[in-house]
């Protein structure tokens, strides 16, 4: 039979603009998820910066207060829909197929489709600054009344239809992976010898389907009643406005399993991968997961709890019973490393700021859960604190160490250790210099969403403190980025394996060919490569 | 296969923890200096620093969660304890390339740390429960309050027994105004809001409720300490968001009694005649969208004038006070709901500079330049 | 497997050998990738309705009317009480009531579109493409009378502003022949393919797939036909 002379290690992505536009593989998708969604990520950090600036001190200084109420709607916009959501799915994109020993995932040109909505989404969001009224600006909750037609302009139509186009995008990716996971894994990859990062990407895939569809019914009401005469919301006539905001969070605590679930996977892979040590309890981490994900659809009322119009003791149960499994993930995360062989490069750094800082976001979430201690804290600065301890401290954190663990596989070259330990130290400190504080202002009876506030209210010298701890969290993506600059010029040739990986993507080069794998190594558990490293009976 | 050389472990996590003891250290003596005691720190993790609440109910939640913290500060220092201990004790020594013993999982250590946190977060919830019960026990009182919010002030309207207004509060804030109260005697207050969602939050209270256009929420209290406490707004309501503030001011009984009286009695009165005809000069000032049209304003000096005072705002009340450069109220302007008009008659001021204020919403303010 | 394997070497015979039941998604057995994918779609879309339908159960059970002095909860509103009757051929000032007839219509469309489905399992082209043609038009038929219904109440006065009643009824009812639109585009395409020969009884996912997104579309309304339509008749004040 005829043999082809085929070059095992694929070119660096130096194919043209128009490959890049037209592309159907999952890995190119992967990484333009990635960097669309950090180019998200900044313009959100720039708004949070507008915000943290006008915070500073009492007094309007920089900013109407108009124009303050669409930066810090727009700022956890981009930062949940446009930043924290699409990279985990790009991760998920990039890595899923190569851990299942797959070719690609089940339905690319669907992949590309749900991947170019996002910009296109992303801008339709985004126009809202242009016209008359400016961007949405009733918080990214956007509650009716105030987000009706009456009080809100254009501004909230884009984000609507913004929004409908980057949930269609999410939905088509969960079928997508759904269909990838359960149809083409590889021989031997059984559902039980999945590496947990495509778990928790199943898991998530099942919440994207299941809850987002349940946001577009919500944002086709509330844009049904501010464009067509309806009156979903509207009291005067009838309507119900905690209605909005049942039918709101119903999505929308799933959704924050959605961007915390695969950042648990990532830290999931990570960890064994730098302890040398094999997850410990991955039976019990899938059904953590699974548990979460299950709960997850329980607690939404726990987010109006002081509307008086909710089933108070339910709620608040379920939301204290959904610590448990995170609970139990945290013993499992800090058991691998139990008598492991720690190496600190970069990637573990950013898991182990996970986990101590996805802690305190965890701790003083169950503060919420206490009906009558939410009565006190919700609506305050205490809650942005929480929000941003599980979603920087967890998911953020998590997301670069994603980066730097896989930015080898992606571009054959490693990222300059030492500029990604600096990074790391500076990020460290400046997000928690932002966002300790945040608790004892919530305690304080700051409320969220103020764009200023009185002198005598004893508030000044601690949110001076945040916006300074902000302008170090933003110092620290200038190593980022000059790392990044540098290592896709000068990088060190990573190779196909350069920590040492369990999963199957190391198995292969870095960046993989088009087709990802020449041959897969004998799959006979979660660990592949490091079964064929290390021979079966290696301490197995 | 060739790897670029892995990280020299060994004096890592040492560099890091120097690095994270330098920057405690930072903190802990910037704190010293801006004031900060020990004391006020800890306190700082307790609502309103520690302060008794100022109600019933909100002592009750207070307790509740003191032993929240307690059990998650406890949590807290464990686990970070551990994860710290084995970031340090179980780093890799340089070149050390053998593999440590592959432990994949335990049953029982697993069913441990899933039992013991069920147990906690079942006991945290009971205790929930019944610190609820108390919060939202409706009360039988004799003073029953509407607080009725609008973009972007607070109403306060007193109702008698069959709730009728009796008296209505358009001052949100000041000695004239605020929600006044009696210590020690129940209080029932239902909330309306006349557009969009706002909210109802007195930090001192603990307690928040939000006020739902076509909703009544009802919740009851009792005051035990006298003296004036802060609220504001809650809930997203718009750009003046943070300008809705109001003040509630706790009396003794009998003193409460005596100025409810005193107010029902101003209220029935005739109102005193209007000053006939425009003495002096007219100055022109508009309120419209939450602020005053004009920021500065000229008068002459030592010469009553008038103000044609115009609220463009539908539905919501203004008015201009005038303080000299000391903060002395050198004229109060009768308080008028949009959309409407009025003359005020200003009576003659000395040269100088003065701020003018809505007392309604002190945001809105300007200059007065009398000369 | 080493990264700096001579990357002359020619490949060996079995990489070379590339098994597609993977990309085909018919290897691990069981229902295929292009049906798979449409059933986790549909699932999707019934958590849509289900949005809509929790919007509509709420602000039905929130509903009061003052009817003789007194603040009642009725349903449907007693100005709109008898318009929805499917039973009455005609409205009250004379136009047809056509919502019976559409009804029937789409679910005969389902088994039509079943055939449709069995007829291409057992290679009956002329069946097949007989079939499909015939589910096009009476899905088509189901949007032309869905159309006429909904010109028929609105000049009765019933519209999207009409108390909740009306925004729910429009909302639930458009989304879903939005949903019919999309079905009977999909089935144009697949008859389109059909007559030009390119599903056989061993390829044929797309047509399985649509069918199985057509008896949703079906179910969906035998839903809101039973809750808008018929429940009411059970009783005001449901």
């Amino acid at each position: 039979m005829a043999t082809t002379t085929l070059n095992p290690a694929a070119p660096a992505y130096r194919s043209g603009l128009y490959s890049w536009l037209t592309t159907t593989d999952h890995k190119k998708i992967g990484i333009m998820y990635l960097v669309n969604s950090i180019v998200f990520f900044v313009a959100g950090g720039s708004l949070a910066m507008v915000v943290r600036l006008e915070l500073a001190q009492p007094g309007m200084q920089f900013v109407s207060e108009a124009f303050y109420n669409q930066a810090f709607t727009m700022h956890a916009s981009f930062m949940l829909f446009l930043f924290v959501i699409p990279i985990l799915a790009g991760f998920g994109n990039y890595v899923v197929p190569l851990m299942i020993g797959a070719p690609d995932m089940a339905f690319p040109r669907i992949n590309a489709l749900s991947f170019w909505l996002l910009p296109l989404g992303g801008l339709l969001m985004a126009s809202g600054f242009l016209v008359s009224g400016g961007a949405a600006a009733s918080g990214w909750t956007e509650y009716p009344p105030l987000s009706g037609a009456q009080f809100s302009g254009t501004g909230t139509d884009l984000w609507i239809m913004g929004l409908t186009l980057i949930g269609t995008s999410s939905i088509l990716g969960a079928i997508n992976f759904l269909v990838t996971i359960f149809k083409m894994r590889a021989p031997g990859v059984t559902l039980f010898r999945m590496p947990i990062m495509v778990w928790t990407v199943l898991v998530t895939s099942v919440l994207v389907l299941m809850a987002t569809p349940v946001l577009t019914s919500a944002l086709i009401m509330l844009f049904i009643d501010r464009n067509y005469g309806g009156h979903f919301f509207d009291p005067a006539n009838g309507g119900n406005p905690v209605l909005y905001q049942n039918v709101f969070w119903f999505y929308s605590h799933p959704a924050v399993y959605i961007m915390i679930l695969p950042a648990m996977g990532i830290i999931s892979e990570i960890l064994p991968v730098f302890s040398r040590k094999p997850l410990f309890g991955y039976k019990a981490f899938i059904f953590a997961t699974v548990c979460i994900g299950a709960l997850g659809f329980s607690v939404w009322a726990h987010h109006m709890f002081t509307t008086g119009a909710v089933f108070l003791p339910f709620f608040s149960l379920m939301t204290f019973l959904i610590a448990v499994p995170t609970g139990v993930k945290m013993f499992n995360w800090i058991a691998t490393m139990w008598r492991g062989k720690l190496s600190f490069d970069t990637p573990l750094l950013y898991a182990v700021g996970f986990l101590t800082m996805f802690l305190i976001g965890g701790i003083n979430g169950a503060f919420s859960a206490a009906v009558p201690v939410d009565f006190a804290i919700h609506d305050t600065y205490w809650v942005v604190a929480h929000i941003h301890y599980v979603l920087f401290g967890g998911s953020v954190f998590a997301i670069f160490g994603g980066i730097y663990y896989w930015f080898p596989k992606m571009t054959g070259r490693m990222l300059n250790e030492t500029l990604g330990k600096v990074q790391f130290v500076i990020m460290f400190v400046g997000f928690n210099l932002t966002f300790f504080p945040m608790h004892q202002l919530g305690l304080a009876g700051m409320p969220r969403r103020i764009a200023d506030y009185s002198a005598s209210a004893g508030w000044s010298e601690l949110n001076l403190v945040a916006t300074i701890g902000g302008f170090v969290i933003a110092a620290s993506l200038l190593p980022f980025f000059w790392n990044v600059l540098i290592s896709l010029r000068n990088g060190k040739i990573a190779g196909d394996d350069p920590w040492g990986g369990n999963t199957l993507e190391w198995a292969t080069t870095s960046p993989p060919p088009a087709y990802n794998f020449d041959h897969l190594p004998e799959i006979r558990s979660e660990r592949p490569v490091f079964d064929a490293r290390y021979g079966r009976t290696a301490g197995h | 296969m060739s790897m670029p050389p892995r990280s020299r472990t060994g004096s890592g996590p040492l560099v890091a923890g120097l690095i994270i003891v330098i920057v405690v250290a930072v903190v802990v003596s910037v704190l010293a200096a801006a004031g900060i005691t020990p004391e006020r720190a800890w306190n700082s993790f307790f609502p309103v620093g520690g302060a008794t609440p100022a109600t019933d109910r909100g002592v009750a939640t207070r307790s509740l969660y003191n032993i929240v913290f307690f059990i998650g500060a406890t949590i807290f220092v464990i686990v970070e304890v551990m994860i710290v201990f084995t970031v340090f004790r179980y780093r890799r020594k340089p070149g050390d390339e053998t593999l440590p013993a592959q432990t994949h999982g335990n049953n029982l250590v697993e069913v441990i740390w899933t039992a013991i946190p069920t147990a906690i977060v079942l006991f945290l919830f009971v205790l929930s429960w019944q610190t609820l019960n108390t919060v939202e026990a409706k009360a039988v009182s004799d003073v029953h309050v509407r607080a009725v919010a609008a973009r972007f002030q607070w109403r306060f309207d007193y109702l008698d027994a069959n709730g009728a207004t009796i008296f209505s509060q358009a001052l949100p804030v000041g000695p004239d105004g605020g929600l006044t109260l009696p210590v020690g005697e129940p209080v029932t207050v239902t909330l309306k809001s006349e557009d969009v969602i706002h909210a109802f939050y007195v930090p001192k209270f603990l307690f928040k409720r939000d006020a739902v256009p076509g909703r009544d929420n009802t919740f009851s209290f009792t005051v035990e300490e006298p003296g004036t406490y802060r609220g504001q707004c809650a809930e997203l309501c718009g750009a003046y968001h943070g300008s809705m503030v109001f003040e509630v001011h706790a009396l003794p009984k009998a003193d409460f009694e005596t100025w409810l009286k005193t107010q029902v009695d101003k209220a029935n009165a005739t109102p005193a005649p209007l000053p006939s005809g425009a003495a002096g000069p007219t100055v022109e000032l508009t309120a419209k969208n939450v602020a005053y049209t004009a920021n500065t304003l000229e008068a002459p000096a030592n010469t009553a004038f008038t103000i044609h005072f115009v609220n463009a705002d539908a539905g919501v009340p203004h008015n201009v006070e005038i303080k000299d450069s000391a903060g002395k109220s050198a004229f109060k302007g009768e308080i008028i709901t949009g959309q409407a008009e009025t003359t005020y008659a200003v009576p003659a001021l000395a040269a100088g500079t003065y701020t003018f204020a809505c007392t309604v919403h002190p945001n809105m303010t300007g200059t007065l330049t009398v000369q | 497997m080493t990264a700096d394997a001579d990357a002359t070497a020619p490949i060996p015979a079995h990489a070379l050998t590339i098994h597609t039941e993977a990309i085909d998604g018919h290897g691990s057995g069981g229902v295929g990738t292009p049906v798979l994918g449409m059933l986790l779609f549909i699932v999707s879309e019934v958590m849509f309705f289900a949005g809509l339908f929790a919007a509509y159960f709420t602000l039905r059970a929130g509903y009061t009317e003052v009817v003789n002095g007194t603040i009642q909860h009725v349903w449907p509103p007693t100005q709109y009480a008898d318009l929805l009757n499917p039973f009455t051929l005609r409205t009250e000032s004379g136009a047809l009531n056509v919502i019976l007839p559409a009804t029937i219509i789409l679910v005969i469309s389902s088994f039509t579109c079943q055939m449709g489905v069995w007829a291409i399992r057992r290679d009956d082209h002329k069946g097949f493409v007989r079939s499909i043609a015939v589910t096009v038009v009476l899905g088509a038929t189901f949007l032309l009378l869905q159309a006429f219904d909904y010109s028929v109440l609105m000049s009765e006065g019933l519209t999207m502003g009409s108390t909740t009643f009306g925004t729910t009824y429009f909302t639930l009812t458009g989304f879903h022949g939005a949903h019919v639109f999309g079905g009977v585009l999909m089935l144009s395409v697949v008859l389109y393919r059909g007559m030009a020969g390119q599903f056989t009884s061993k390829h044929y996912d797309m047509v399985e797939a649509t069918s199985l997104y057509w008896h949703f579309v079906d179910i969906v309304w035998i839903f809101l036909f039973s809750i808008l339509y018929l429940a009411p008749l059970l009783g005001r004040g449901a």
